[in-house]
């Protein structure tokens, strides 16, 4: 492996921050710039009492990107709201989902965290439904591509994202959290029957820890792109630190949650790569039992190459020669593990020169 | 519900304004927008910013020239329907 | 203090190959790195005076002006601006380098200065007051800008006003002046002493020149102002100047709407743009011939005496 690059080393020992000269915080912002990780580090700064002692420009800077988070933790809190107000009448619990569940619980993990949809969790059979409400309260749909349509409702586990025409923000609404042609998939309905009730807010509900993580890491090791690799493999990180602090018998059940799902791979290599990129203090009994989850010896060697590559930060200078060519190998293998093989190419040819086509056309 | 709704400020909003002239700008604490209101407006919400109460209430607290309790209603009923699509108040739950 | 024209042409285009030049403007240090021969000789001429810094002090910007790689470099001359490894940019023909630099310097400073109410406005102060000219497109308020500039008025920031947050006074970024168009001749004629680029033609602006910004703003670019007055400039051939005054709520919302971050800032942009209505006046102000507009706006100051 090679060294890691100076982000993921902040990102493993915030404290390093202190000591760092001018020219390495030129170069730690503009890595953490370019993976949306610039509020993090205000705030891990803030959290670990030394941002005070920062210089003055980073300490400008820093508070550039905090302000930029404020807002969007904001808007993020807005939305929540108006998409409750939406489904009240359907008396199903909203179940918030990734970086929408941080923010609303207040989770470690929202510190910093920036993403551009809000993602929420409903059963299959409410998705006309929850559609239609949402649809008469100001969000359409903007994907008007017969294929994509077919591509999201067919194929995957949500609904083509909805805009609201006003706010113009995005809702992406799940019915699974791995698609209808995934080779293995958990049942939904197990996910939304371990759910928790956010405090003073019954129809609120967030995954069960244990079910949080193994949705991160389904989401980061089998999604195609790794732009937001390093800020995901982070998320985990932080989600596992701090179920691991406060949930009675975390570490146990995690592994056994993740045999009863089918989720043993993601596990695998979500302890994986968080302990060897992010230093994350994993239990060795828990680590022994991911194992069941380990992959075969040569392809788990090809992975922690493509790994290796893929979560560093995306600046270019973490970028080695052969990294463009890696990117490409695990955009294939993430949508293989969604599609199977003779659809997944269909995708990819029309995804990339249709949809073009049509856009430049416009 | 059978009896009156209970009007108050949505749990958030600090009513952070300036008026000028009659006309007055108001920061939403929970939207992030900017509204440009009549001082009667926020009045309105200066009010129930007091304590949540009923129209009834609320309506007997402003002086009317010459109106019906008729059109009072209805130009409560206006206004606080225009103050709640923005989010700026809400009804109590029952 | 070590400025572009003490440095010297030779080591000014050997940084910005290299390591980088990094200018200082205003409050900010940008790194600049570009290997173009024309890049480095425009920043010779137009930021003789602005002070370069070493690599001590954390920049603040990191702007790269690059060729695209392999063939395409043959076919058809781009540069592409990077910004963090990122392109905020199309790519743009060769030839228009210096006015993409500007460009990018103002959309580094309106996409991140979050510790201040950025409004896309010029500004200037005489006597101790500041005049904000916030500008939506059409409005002559460039010309307007380099003609009051050439003419004795300080120049703050022809398209950025920074307010700050705690005290909503205004921090200078003195840059050059954009011009476009007709509005280039003009000045031309207005400021025959001014230091003009050579014009670009067939930008997506249509021809632009920027003025050299004048030694004595460049000087005083810590120096901040007390903003005095807002004027939303109007030009309109033969029109007689007048000032027609804003109502203060509606100025707020015009200012809002002028601003780059003000939703971003939330309650803090709010206030900000509260608090510059209750120390300012606001006005429109149409316009037709640049002396008539001399002449008001030394009134301003008259009235202020």
């Amino acid at each position: 492996m090679r060294a890691l690059p100076l982000l993921t080393r902040v990102l493993r020992a915030p404290e390093s921050m202190r000591t760092l000269d001018a020219g390495a915080w030129e170069l730690l912002l503009r890595q953490a710039g370019d993976a949306d990780l610039g509020a993090t580090l205000a705030l891990l700064a803030d959290e670990h009492g030394f941002l005070a002692q920062l210089a003055a420009p980073v300490r400008r800077r820093l508070g550039w990107a905090r302000t930029a988070w404020e807002r969007h933790a904001q808007a993020v809190r807005f939305e929540v709201q108006q998409v409750r107000r939406a489904l009240a009448g359907t008396g199903l619990p909203l179940i918030l989902l990734k970086g929408t569940a941080y923010v609303a619980a207040g989770l470690p993990a929202a510190a910093g965290r920036l993403f551009s949809d809000i993602d929420i969790l409903v059963p299959k059979t409410a998705l006309d439904e929850v559609e239609s409400r949402l649809m008469q309260n100001g969000w359409a749909s903007n994907h008007h591509d017969a294929y994509d349509q077919r591509y999201y409702r067919e194929w995957m586990h949500e609904l083509p994202p909805l805009q609201h025409m006003r706010r113009a923000t995005v809702i992406d609404v799940h019915h699974a959290i791995l698609p209808e042609t995934a080779a293995v998939r958990p049942d939904p309905a197990r996910l939304r029957a371990a759910a928790r009730a956010l405090p003073g807010a019954p129809d609120l509900q967030v995954l069960a820890p244990c079910d949080m993580v193994l949705h991160s890491a389904v989401h980061l090791f089998s999604e195609g792109e790794y732009d937001h690799g390093l800020r995901d493999l982070f998320d985990l990180h932080r989600l596992l630190c701090h179920f691991g602090a406060t949930e009675p018998g975390f570490w146990a059940a995690l592994p056994a949650r993740a045999a009863e799902l089918s989720l043993g791979r993601p596990l695998f290599y979500a302890l994986r790569y968080a302990m060897r990129l992010l230093g994350t203090p994993v239990p060795g009994a828990s680590l022994a039992a991911a194992r069941a989850g380990r992959p075969p010896r040569a392809l788990l060697a090809l992975m922690d190459a493509l790994f290796d590559s893929a979560l560093r930060p995306p600046h270019p200078s973490c970028a080695g020669a052969v990294d463009p060519l890696f990117k490409g190998m695990l955009y294939i293998r993430g949508n293989w593990l969604r599609m199977p093989p003779l659809m997944l190419s269909r995708h990819l040819f029309h995804k990339a020169f249709i949809t073009r086509r049509a856009t430049t056309q416009v | 519900m059978t009896s009156s709704p209970i009007w108050r400020l949505a749990p958030g909003q600090r009513l952070q304004h300036r008026c000028w002239e009659g006309e007055c700008v108001l920061y939403n604490d929970l939207s992030g927008d900017t509204h440009l209101l009549d001082e009667f407006a926020l009045a309105v919400l200066q009010q129930l910013a007091g304590a949540p109460q009923p129209v009834a209430a609320l309506a007997a607290a402003f002086e009317s020239e010459g109106a019906t309790p008729e059109d009072d209603a209805a130009l409560f009923d206006t206004i606080l329907a225009d103050l709640a699509a923005l989010h700026l108040i809400d009804t109590l739950p029952c | 203090m070590l400025t572009v024209a003490a440095l010297g042409q030779p080591a000014v285009a050997a940084r910005l190959r290299g390591r980088g030049l990094r200018l200082q403007t205003g409050p900010f240090i940008t790194c600049i790195r570009s290997a173009s021969p024309a890049l480095a000789a425009a920043l010779g001429r137009m930021y003789a005076d602005y002070p370069v810094m070493g690599e001590d002090i954390s920049a603040d910007f990191d702007v790269l002006l690059r060729r695209p790689r392999g063939l395409r470099r043959l076919v058809k001359p781009q540069v592409y601006f990077h910004y963090d490894g990122m392109e905020p940019f199309q790519p743009l023909p060769l030839a228009q380098i210096y006015p993409m630099f500007e460009w990018a310097m103002n959309w580094c400073v309106s996409s991140h200065a979050h510790s201040w109410l950025v409004i896309h406005a010029a500004v200037v102060e005489k006597e101790g007051a500041a005049v904000i000219l916030p500008a939506p497109p059409g409005s002559g308020k460039s010309t307007l800008c380099a003609a009051l500039v050439a003419r004795g008025w300080r120049l703050l920031s022809d398209e950025l006003t920074l307010v700050r947050l705690d005290d909503g006074r205004i921090d200078p970024v003195p840059r050059p002046v954009s011009l476009k168009n007709g509005s280039i001749d003009v000045i031309r004629a207005w400021a025959p002493h001014a230091h003009l680029s050579p014009p670009v033609t067939d930008t997506l602006k249509g021809t632009v020149a920027h003025m050299r910004a004048p030694a004595d703003s460049v000087a005083r670019a810590r120096e901040p102002a007390t903003p005095a007055w807002i004027v939303f400039p109007q030009w309109r051939a033969g029109a007689p100047a007048e000032m027609v005054p804003v109502p203060q709520a509606r100025a707020h919302l015009r200012l809002a709407e002028n601003a780059f971050n003000y939703s971003l800032l939330g309650a803090a942009g709010f206030a900000s743009a509260a608090r510059l209505i209750e120390q300012t006046r606001t006005f429109d102000f149409s316009y037709g011939a640049l002396d008539d507009a001399m002449a008001v706006f030394e009134a301003l100051l008259a009235q202020r005496r």
